[in-house]
């Protein structure tokens, strides 16, 4: 049985049609890349998921129980965990403390939240900013800081919202390790990006989306290679 | 200010309150004690759902009112006496808050603001009418307080005394669970609920449930404060207990003396008392006048109100001296 | 069947108006993102301005809104560019609180001055009402309805046709974009609270002969303000329009089949339900 299974997925908002028919699986211990032109849908889906939207129809299944309908703290609990697109700190608290208030969803004491939370923010490199207030922290520390809140809450499988967007080259280069650390550390990851590269290099599969609808999905080498794609993408350059 | 610190401020305040009415036997002054007493658990009550959770009620005075004639009801009509009253109507509008807060929480920001408003009203228009339960226009008159023994002493309901020290207590006990609040799970749950909802609940906050939480412990605190208002004064009639007026007091108390801080209610409640007794007296009709204007000026020139621009400095004084003396 | 009519037409004249005030506040909602909740007092002033200049001076009500909305319109960009533009950068709730304590500061300056008593208007060429097909019309509520839908036909030509009126639907939509396209924001902002302030007045000049008239009016008025602009959808000028008439009727028609004491709870009851059931207004307009 895989990890998270998606099913029929549909999403209308008024009349259009934003997620339509999806239906994917993500293994356990899978890095999945979910790419496809802006406003195809990839987000939805994360809010799907997480539950911060209401599918209009389909099936949401973590280990074999649904998901669907549960507030995106339950999802949380479940073990679904995400980061969002454009990051969204605790910007007047400080890094610690905006890690251990996702520490508390698996540890009651402030003493042993603290503990674990500075363990992930160790593990992300921004242990050295621990005091620092989110609001002043610089773009890509910001971006680690959200991994590190995410991965506090323990969560089996980790949505990634485009976490390289606005990073340099070499950030980027730093930001694919880090998932793939986070993939050995025994979290699954289904991750959104537009940068060609990194999704190339690090997914172990690729789906791709376009108008809502699944229209690739299998190793990178071969989805790069798929007419259907290439059309999608037209006029798009591999970076 | 540190944990030592603040206890010893605790108890020094402590000490003083109750040596207070020994030293100073001035009715008035006594009776203006009794309402910054008063007016700082309501000040509380607002702070923790508005200063703590961000959530900007303009209707808390349905819940002050639940607790007003709660206690007095049960006083007339059930023969229970007030000191057991005032928890209970505490109680009773812990109670109600929780479906209030369930129907207006579903609503963030300003729209939460406006419906606590249109709340309130509507339960101002049902008091008024719903005679058969709150008498309506006339409202409910205590004639004759029940006797009471304490240590064999006869308790003399004409004296401040007995009123000056269960306010005092009521407020230690606001007080005191403001500060429990704030070094709690809940407190830092509120905190990221304060910064961004929709985070906070990614992260595995229940929201809602802090949320309602937090709305019944202020809920209850305000009842109390309503309670001790019956108590007080004897008389509970719609226009005294569910007046914008009393809501935007309560508002004012909390902005002016510190959003979010445990002391700023006590140092709003003096202001509100002292400056805001000043003028009414001058100018009865239209004295909310000052109310609005200093809000408009706290948010303009102190935002943080008065004991959060003091705390800031205290910080800033500390670190300073901290610098110092690593140097 | 005949007082289903009558209440039906008094609930459309009134809604009418309801609608000039819901259309100033949508407009300042959906330019600048700021609920005013002071919107009430401007409705008082704009009453008031019409008895004094009455009292005062013989001038007409009706006539009166020539002098008032100008003076209004200009009172709220005052206010706005002085007050109001340095609160907004702290913060949602730092606006909200500032005008609630900015229609404080107004309703009781006003108390002050006017004290409580109630006052009201009376017409010599409207003391009768007017009997068109046998139904009786208020002749004072009837006019207000007729400048009313005036200054709406007005204010539509005025979004749709001018520059400003323009800017002032694309800074209403996205107001990125339309720094983007060049539009001065600021200014788009400035103009568009005065607007809203001044139909806010324009719509208590009209109210005003057929109301009692007292300072506090502004409490009762913001939440059906807001009822109308919820129910309509935020920001948008159509939805407001059916907002108003949608809480006229349903208060004339509520203070006849249900109960009048509770006429005014009519307002408040809907106004929940809405936020419960349809948060985007019954148009899906949606919120942002």
């Amino acid at each position: 049985m895989a990890l998270l299974e998606v099913e029929g997925l549909t999403r209308f908002f008024g009349g259009l049609r934003a997620v339509g028919n999806l239906s994917v699986e993500v293994n356990e211990g899978e890095i999945l890349g979910l790419i496809g032109p802006n406003g195809a849908g990839k987000t939805t889906v994360f809010n799907l998921v997480t539950g911060f939207v209401r599918p209009s129809s389909g099936a949401i299944r973590l280990e074999g129980r649904s998901v669907v309908g549960l507030k995106p703290h339950a999802v949380a609990r479940r073990g679904i965990a995400r980061t969002f697109q454009i990051v969204k700190p605790f910007p007047r608290l400080s890094v610690r403390e905006n890690v251990t208030l996702a520490a508390f969803l698996r540890h009651r004491a402030r003493r042993e939240a603290e503990a674990a939370a500075m363990e992930v923010v160790e593990r992300l490199g921004i242990g050295h900013r621990a005091e620092t207030l989110a609001s002043q922290l610089t773009l890509i520390d910001q971006k680690r800081l959200e991994m590190a809140r995410a991965l506090a809450t323990g969560p089996r499988i980790l949505l990634l919202d485009e976490p390289m967007g606005g990073l340099n080259p070499s950030e980027v280069g730093t930001a694919s390790g880090i998932v793939e650390q986070i993939r050995e550390s025994g979290v699954t990851v289904i991750l959104v990006e537009h940068v060609m590269k990194a999704i190339m290099r690090i997914s172990d599969r690729v789906v791709v989306m376009h108008h809502g609808e699944k229209i690739a999905d299998g190793p990178p080498a071969q989805v790069v290679q798929d007419p259907a794609v290439i059309a999608a993408y037209f006029g798009k350059r591999a970076a | 200010m540190s944990r030592r610190a603040r206890i010893l401020a605790g108890t020094a305040g402590a000490l003083a309150l109750a040596a207070l009415p020994l030293v100073v036997k001035n009715t008035f002054f006594l009776h203006v004690c009794i309402l910054v007493f008063m007016w700082t658990v309501l000040g509380a009550a607002w702070n923790v759902l508005g200063g703590f959770a961000g959530q900007v009620s303009f209707g808390h005075a349905a819940l002050f009112a639940i607790g007003s004639y709660a206690t007095i009801i049960l006083f007339l009509k059930a023969g229970i006496a007030p000191w057991w009253g005032i928890p209970l109507g505490g109680v009773a509008a812990a109670g109600l808050s929780v479906p209030i807060g369930l129907l207006c929480f579903r609503l963030r920001g300003p729209y939460f603001s406006l419906a606590t408003l249109a709340v309130a009203e509507l339960a101002r228009l049902v008091a008024l009418n719903w005679e058969w339960l709150t008498n309506g226009p006339i409202g409910f008159l205590i004639t004759t307080l029940p006797p009471l023994q304490i240590l064999g002493y006869s308790v003399d309901w004409e004296s401040k005394l007995p009123f000056y020290a269960l306010a005092a207590f009521l407020m230690m006990a606001a007080l005191l669970s403001t500060a429990w609040l704030r070094q709690s799970r809940l407190g830092a749950f509120l905190a990221a609920i304060r910064e961004d909802e929709d985070a906070a609940e990614a992260v595995g906050i229940d929201t809602v449930r802090s949320k309602v939480v937090t709305l019944a412990l202020s809920g209850f605190l305000a009842g109390l404060g309503g309670g001790f208002y019956a108590f007080y004064f004897r008389y509970v009639d719609p226009d005294a207990v569910l007046s914008i007026g009393l809501s935007m007091e309560m508002v004012f108390i909390a902005m002016v003396g510190g959003l979010g801080t445990v002391g700023g209610p006590l140092i709003g409640a003096v202001f509100l008392t002292t400056v805001g007794e000043a003028v009414r007296e001058r100018f009865q009709v239209g004295h909310l006048v000052f109310y609005g204007l200093f809000m408009m000026l706290v948010i303009r020139f102190l935002p943080e109100g008065i004991w959060g621009r003091v705390l800031r400095l205290l910080a800033r004084v500390q670190a300073r001296v901290q610098r110092h003396g690593a140097a | 069947m005949e007082t289903f009519v009558q209440s039906l037409v008094s609930g459309v004249l009134m809604g009418a108006l309801y609608a000039m005030i819901g259309i100033g506040l949508t407009v300042i909602f959906g330019v600048m993102r700021i609920i005013n909740l002071a919107h009430g007092e401007m409705v008082m002033v704009g009453m008031f301005g019409a008895f004094w200049s009455q009292t005062l001076w013989g001038l007409d009500p009706f006539l009166s809104i020539l002098l008032w909305a100008p003076v209004m319109f200009v009172g709220g960009m005052l206010l706005y560019r002085f007050l109001l533009r340095k609160i907004i950068p702290g913060g949602e709730l730092n606006t909200l609180l500032y005008t609630a304590g900015l229609s404080l500061l107004v309703a009781n300056l006003a108390l002050l001055a006017w004290t409580g008593d109630y006052r009201t208007i009376t017409l010599a060429y409207t003391q009768a009402p007017m009997r068109p097909l046998g139904i009786a019309v208020p002749g004072a509520l009837a006019i207000g309805f007729g400048v009313a839908v005036v200054v709406t036909v007005a204010l539509w030509l005025f979004l749709g046709r001018t520059d400003m009126g323009r800017a002032i639907r694309a800074t209403s939509q996205n107001p990125e974009a339309a720094v983007l396209m060049g539009v001065d924001v600021e200014r788009v902002a400035v103009v568009a609270f005065g607007l809203g302030t001044a139909l806010a007045g324009a719509a208590g000049v009209l109210l005003a002969p057929s109301l009692y008239l007292y300072p506090t009016v502004g409490e009762l008025l913001i939440v059906k303000s807001f009822v109308i602009v919820v129910l309509g959808g935020l920001g948008s000028v159509p939805g407001a329009i059916a907002g108003g008439l949608l809480l006229g009727v349903a208060e004339s028609l509520g203070a006849v089949y249900v109960s009048s004491t509770y006429k005014d709870g009519i307002g408040y009851v809907i106004f929940l339900l809405v936020l419960l059931y349809r948060p985007s207004g019954l148009f899906g307009v949606g919120k942002r």
